[in-house]
């Protein structure tokens, strides 16, 4: 690892570091990273921003039926 | 079809921790028997697969010739996201929808797809190459 480009292995390392799955010392590694370089930190930035996007993009207003359904589900807990 | 099944993930969201409960909103989106489309069915092998997790913005960089990060995310828009969303295949989704959208961890996401750790990784991997590259195509056009 010690051997790779640094941006490199920050870009194979992008979704479990936002997944937040890294352990403690990569995670450390790639902030460490990212405070220098623009250029991944652009990426990693973007990369975060297309998940809001992804998010947003299944929020909508929900079936009536469906939520009557889960409305009715939640009471029986 | 697309918008029934954005209209699934609305509900998932909207809900709070349980895990059956969970498991079976799952269920429903697993469940929902949705058109697929052309879009996916020509997605899977076509293109490589070996490129980095930075081609996206690389090729969004490209072919707008912003630099600065909010303008390159402009070229993305909230349409294309959906339609890249709804283009990626079931499995694949799945897995993309408990990680990315329903914060479950990856081992979370495996007890409740019953499958093991390590193929929840590479679902998840893979979903999201289909997904940027879905995007890239209807972004800046096939490359």
């Amino acid at each position: 690892m010690s051997e790779m480009d640094p941006c490199e292995w920050c870009e194979q390392v992008l979704q479990p570091y936002l997944d937040r799955e890294l352990d403690e010392a990569d995670e450390a590694k790639v902030k460490h990273h990212l405070a220098a370089c623009g250029w991944c930190e652009k990426r990693y930035k973007f990369e975060e921003d297309l998940r809001i996007l992804v998010r947003r993009a299944t929020v909508e207003p929900m079936e009536p039926a469906l939520k009557k359904k889960l409305s009715e589900l939640r009471l029986e807990l | 079809m697309q918008e029934t099944y954005a209209r699934a993930f609305r509900s998932w969201q909207s809900y709070t921790p349980g895990t059956n409960l969970r498991a079976w909103l799952l269920r429903i989106l697993t469940n929902l028997n949705i058109d697929r489309g052309r879009r996916a069915q020509r997605t899977p092998d076509s293109q490589p697969l070996e490129e980095g997790d930075y081609f996206l913005y690389n090729r969004l960089e490209a072919a707008t010739g912003e630099t600065e990060e909010e303008r390159v995310l402009e070229r993305l828009s909230q349409d294309h996201v959906a339609e890249a969303l709804a283009a990626v295949p079931h499995d694949f989704r799945d897995v993309l929808v408990l990680v990315d959208i329903a914060d479950f961890t990856y081992a979370e996401a495996a007890q409740i797809l019953d499958i093991p750790i390590g193929t929840v990784m590479s679902r998840l991997h893979r979903g999201r190459r289909i997904l940027k590259q879905q995007l890239a195509e209807l972004s800046v056009g096939a490359s």
